[in-house]
């Protein structure tokens, strides 16, 4: 028989880090070496308990171990966030595609990203990273609901906005006594001025609500459809194409995203729903 | 493509002992008014029964059955052998809606390798259709009652006996080791099957001469966004997902978990878009919570996004959705409904137009 795509590959939960009240960074490492690219997707298996679709956090430079960030959302999130170090799972994929970074070489790349979102997020930041030269500068304008949802603070608050051609600004939708910096959601830390819109790609990823309104924005700024990257969130199951119920118009989220630009969803009813 | 073999029998318990002999062979078999599949037994003394319908049950079953198992971990097991199987008694659409199931299951870049191996044992002796239902509209979507491809062997009902139409190797095969069975086809029989072929397909065109349509299936989908159709259809819905369960050509599936004793286990499962959280994800949010819309997109992925995807119609026309709806929705209803309102909107823009 061929080669079987329903076949997890066997990993084992080596740390976790609490990031958030509601968001777990679990660092996984798979029994061999697994290699994908930033914004590809994989299932993660809980044995016996079911499986979901997540976006690994970390550089694909590193093979060996693979950070998935979850939030708590749902049946096998939950027993995920139950579970301790040592904890073995079943992974598969990767699957689809992911962000096109050799096409944002020589480019200003613009990111917004909101809550959990910032999980495939610092997948391509750190990817960009590893390569800032290649990259006119890397714009980054990210909300939390408040100060303490932000997740990978350390990083975020500190060595990554010392990156030199790396501009982060950060908002929360509501402050606490703390917190100094902007109150408000993410797109009213975006403006027009913050970007070379000419030469430049937005990448999006978020809460579908989010989503909506950053890309209704950066659209204003005048960004082209085309040059907007979306990062779907649909219900991906199956990985490759077959079972769907990730279906977006005639697209498989699954095998021809999760990674989108506007311009090839935006013809289809409730791509935001 | 040069011509196949064809031969002539008057009887066909030989042909199907000698089909029996080789492999597990399923046969139509009539339950009430409706014929589904049952192994074939050649010992029995039960008469063959020559079904000139398709049969009830959708011939997925033999590739995709209900639940399988996908994968066992944290060892994968060894994979169970599919023994060579045939299917007597297929008719075009079932041979069509193969040709859809391997669109999405044979394409090169992700094979199902279940799907695959049963297709591969798969040996498919077909048959003219010869009396259509009240419900078969195949020809509407460019469907016709025999086949000319897709079989290994096909079977034609004459006068005096059967013609038996090879289609691939396998068949040519078969009829080769087999020929003491089979003497030469006389012309007469050859120009009688072409006869019964244009009869029952004019037959077809005059049950369904309510069904004409200004545009492809495909722009009447196309323009309907806007239509109130599928949440007034949706009202008649009682979401017994009858309908995707004995369609021939949906495929969605359900991957779930299961805890055996000393290992776990992934199974598949057939699943429906009709299904409430069937597009859930987690954390609540979905985009088909309303019926209407459920019902919208299971269309629309037949008659739009599979065309775009793949280049052809994901309904064959069989009909058995209209057979099998408790809330009684018809298909061709809301063909019908949609065409109107296409041809309504074509009105009113030609009058915007003046």
């Amino acid at each position: 028989m061929n080669e079987n795509p329903y076949q997890p590959i066997n990993g084992e939960i080596v740390e976790i880090i609490d990031e958030s009240p509601t968001i777990k960074n679990f660092i996984i490492k798979p029994e061999e070496r697994f290699k994908f690219e930033t914004g590809q997707f994989v299932e993660l298996t809980l044995p016996g308990e079911g499986e979901a679709p997540f976006t690994p956090s970390s550089s694909p430079a590193v093979t060996d171990k693979m950070d998935i960030t979850i939030m708590k959302a749902g049946r096998v999130t939950a027993l995920l966030h139950d579970c301790k170090k040592g904890q073995k799972v079943g992974i598969r994929g990767p699957y689809g595609n992911g962000y096109p970074v050799d096409d944002f070489v020589g480019k200003e790349v613009y990111i917004v990203g909101g809550g959990v979102g910032l999980a495939p997020i610092r997948s391509l930041f750190l990817t960009l990273v590893e390569r800032i030269k290649d990259f006119k500068k890397v714009v980054c304008r990210y909300g939390a609901k408040t100060p303490e949802d932000f997740i990978y603070k350390k990083a975020l608050f500190g060595e990554w906005q010392k990156i030199d051609g790396v501009e982060i600004k950060l908002t929360v939708d509501k402050a606490d006594g703390k917190w100094k910096d902007h109150e408000g959601v993410v797109t009213t830390i975006c403006d027009k001025n913050d970007v070379d819109i000419k030469n430049a790609v937005a990448v999006i990823c978020g809460p579908p609500i989010m989503m909506k309104f950053a890309t209704f924005k950066v659209l204003e700024f005048g960004f082209k459809p085309e040059d907007i990257y979306l990062s779907m969130e649909k219900n991906m199951s199956c990985g490759i194409g077959k079972c769907g119920h990730c279906m977006l118009g005639k697209y498989y989220v699954c095998k021809d995203g999760p990674v989108f630009t506007y311009d090839q969803v935006k013809g289809y009813p409730k791509i935001w729903d | 493509m040069s011509r196949m073999k064809t031969v002539f029998t008057s009887e066909l318990k030989p042909l199907l002992d000698a089909a029996a002999g080789q492999m597990e062979l399923y046969v139509p078999r009539k339950s009430g008014d409706y014929y589904v599949y049952a192994k074939y037994d050649p010992s029995s003394e039960r008469e063959i029964e020559f079904n000139n319908i398709r049969a009830c049950t959708p011939v997925k079953e033999f590739l995709l059955p209900g639940c399988e198992l996908a994968a066992t971990y944290p060892k994968m097991a060894e994979p169970t052998e599919v023994k060579p199987f045939a299917v007597f008694g297929l008719k075009d659409c079932d041979l069509r809606s193969i040709e859809i199931l391997d669109k999405v299951f044979a394409e090169e870049e992700f094979e199902d390798p279940f799907y695959m191996e049963r297709r591969k044992k798969m040996f498919i002796i077909s048959s003219d259709c010869s009396n259509p239902g009240e419900s078969c509209f195949c020809n509407v979507l460019d469907g016709r009652p025999y086949s000319e491809g897709g079989f290994d062997l096909n079977v034609s009902g004459t006068r005096d006996g059967f013609v038996i139409e090879a289609g691939s190797d396998k068949g040519e095969d078969f009829l080769e080791k087999h020929s003491h069975l089979f003497t030469d086809v006389p012309e007469t029989l050859l120009a009688e099957r072409e006869k019964n072929r244009a009869k029952t397909q004019s037959q077809l065109e005059e049950n369904n001469a309510g069904l004409k349509f200004d545009a492809s299936a495909k722009e009447i989908f196309e323009n309907s966004e806007e239509s109130d159709v599928y949440d007034v259809e949706a009202k008649n819905c009682i979401e017994c997902q009858a309908c995707t369960r004995i369609c021939p050509t949906c495929h969605c599936f359900f991957l779930y978990d299961t805890k055996q004793k000393d290992y776990f286990s992934k199974m598949k499962m057939w699943d429906s878009c009709m299904r409430m959280a069937y597009a859930a994800v987690a954390g609540g949010a979905n985009p088909n919570k309303i019926l209407g819309d459920r019902l919208k997109h299971r269309l629309m992925h037949k008659f739009v996004y599979f065309v775009d995807r793949y280049g052809l119609n994901m309904c064959v026309g069989c009909g058995r959705c209209v057979d099998a709806d408790a809330g009684g929705i018809d298909l061709r209803e809301i063909l019908k409904k949609l065409n109107e309102e296409l041809k309504d909107k074509g009105k009113k823009e030609t009058k915007v137009a003046k």
